[in-house]
């Protein structure tokens, strides 16, 4: 790949910053965001109204909870796409992205079932209760848990990161740059010479 | 129509869809299956051709449920789906055990290793939610002298007891590696005791204990649906070969029939 910005060179102009751009990125990242902020808004609204209460907070928590559960197929299925670009090897990653895919469509099915459970409360013109909050809230704690893992996966052990870092520029100079000298081999310069 | 609707669908509505949901996802499941042993008899593809018909035509009678059209091709779909079924319960019974070396008295390791021996009834089972469907969809408050409701609870019975024993099966074959395959093991047989206790002493206290087992099998379908795939990640190679690992693998959607059952019954509970 002949991109020479993307190994550390500054970006001049917008034709350089184009070549950058690619429609290969990882979605996974993107969809993610959207369920765990929906869901969470969900909880915060339905608590604020529940405590408040505030039937346009409520309101705002069933529809936040209603686009979770829709944003989180695109998250499931963007995700198992992600799983592929996975080292192949077996060993610590493949174990975080194995409780990663399981603990995925368990929390899914949990969404499914308190969606449903909040679309009949709004159907039968009943406000959340407690038993609902703590079980939006115990669906909350597996999606962060969720999460968890899988920013293990990222930051830990790079899953579908491209280059661990930019490298620097001194890389495409044509002298080499001066070498390292660490700092307990300059103290023993230091003493050698006193 | 009969029922309460929800989400702006009636109750006939949402089990002609779920019959449609499962039958694609059992579908994918056959496929590997068929494909895996190689598509060897013509009679492989019946499933896919009686299954496409029953998605198809439960479909549309979802978008258009007084259309008599629609109603009479969920009726045709929903019995050819029956047959093909019971034939494919046959196929699978004679040449995954009658017809292999030793026969009957290998039948343990035949119900393992074999073709899976309950799995055409799944079509079978979605058949007869399609018929329900239809007579429902269609206003009749009866089939043969039984009502809607209590022919939709004895399904739902039925369905979970032959799903329990196909994945009781299997996960043995497993050799139950992981303390979540005995799952499909607990709370779903409850869920049929107490559905057969709905069938012939309902009570409010049998209702909340019946729909609480519901939700429950609901919830184990999606974790055994989360197990299935991280079984393929523990496959060699894990999802990097998705085609092979899914061939080989633990089938991919079947946990889903819990859910699905399971969501049958709790519209008859709730909504009708």
């Amino acid at each position: 790949m002949n991109r020479p910005t993307e190994k550390g060179g500054t970006v001049k102009s917008l034709k350089e910053a184009l070549k950058l751009f690619k429609l290969g990125a990882p979605m996974h990242p993107i969809f993610v965001h959207f369920t765990i902020a929906l869901t969470s808004a969900s909880l915060i609204f339905d608590a604020l109204g529940f405590f408040l209460d505030k039937a346009s907070l409520t309101a705002a928590g069933g529809w936040t909870l209603f686009g979770s559960a829709v944003t989180t197929l695109m998250t499931i299925s963007t995700g198992l796409t992600s799983s592929t670009r996975a080292p192949i090897e077996e060993g610590e990653a493949r174990s975080f992205l194995r409780a990663h895919m399981a603990l995925g469509l368990i929390f899914f099915g949990l969404l499914v079932a308190v969606t449903f459970w909040r679309v009949s409360l709004w159907q039968n013109a009943q406000g959340v209760s407690w038993l609902y909050l703590i079980s939006l809230a115990v669906v909350s704690l597996v999606m962060t848990v969720q999460g968890y893992l899988g920013g293990e996966l990222v930051y830990r052990y790079g899953v579908e990161v491209e280059q661990a870092h930019r490298e620097l520029p001194e890389r495409e100079a044509k002298s080499a740059p001066p070498r390292l000298v660490s700092t307990q081999n300059q103290e023993s310069v230091v003493s050698t010479k006193g | 129509m009969t029922g309460t609707p929800f989400i702006g669908l009636y109750p006939f509505q949402w089990i002609a869809l779920v019959a449609a949901g499962l039958t694609l996802l059992f579908l994918a499941d056959a496929f590997a299956g068929h494909y895996r042993s190689g598509f060897v008899f013509r009679s492989q593809y019946a499933p896919f051709i009686g299954g496409g018909l029953l998605i198809v035509t439960a479909i549309s009678a979802v978008l258009k449920p007084e259309a008599e059209w629609a109603n009479l091709a969920l009726r045709l779909a929903g019995l050819l789906a029956i047959v093909f079924g019971l034939v494919g319960f046959g196929f699978h019974h004679y040449y995954g055990i009658v017809k292999k070396p030793g026969g009957y008295k290998w039948l343990l390791h035949y119900l393992m290793y074999g073709a899976p021996q309950l799995a055409p009834l799944a079509l079978t089972i979605t058949g007869m939610l399609a018929l329900v469907a239809a007579h429902g969809l269609a206003n009749e408050v009866s089939i043969a002298g039984v009502s809607v409701r209590t022919a939709l609870l004895t399904l739902v019975a039925v369905a979970l007891a032959g799903a329990i024993l196909q994945s009781g099966i299997l996960h043995y074959r497993g050799a139950f590696n992981n303390p979540l395959m005995y799952a499909p093991l607990t709370v779903p047989v409850l869920a049929v005791v107490m559905d057969i206790w709905m069938i012939i002493g309902p009570n409010d206290m049998v209702l909340l204990v019946f729909t609480t087992l519901l939700w429950l099998t609901f919830l184990i379908g999606f974790v055994g649906l989360g197990m299935h795939l991280r079984g393929f990640g523990r496959q060699m190679g894990g999802l990097y070969v998705t085609i092979f690992n899914w061939l080989e693998g633990p089938p991919a959607f079947a946990p889903a029939l819990f859910t699905g059952f399971a969501g049958v019954g709790l519209i008859a509970a709730y909504f009708l």
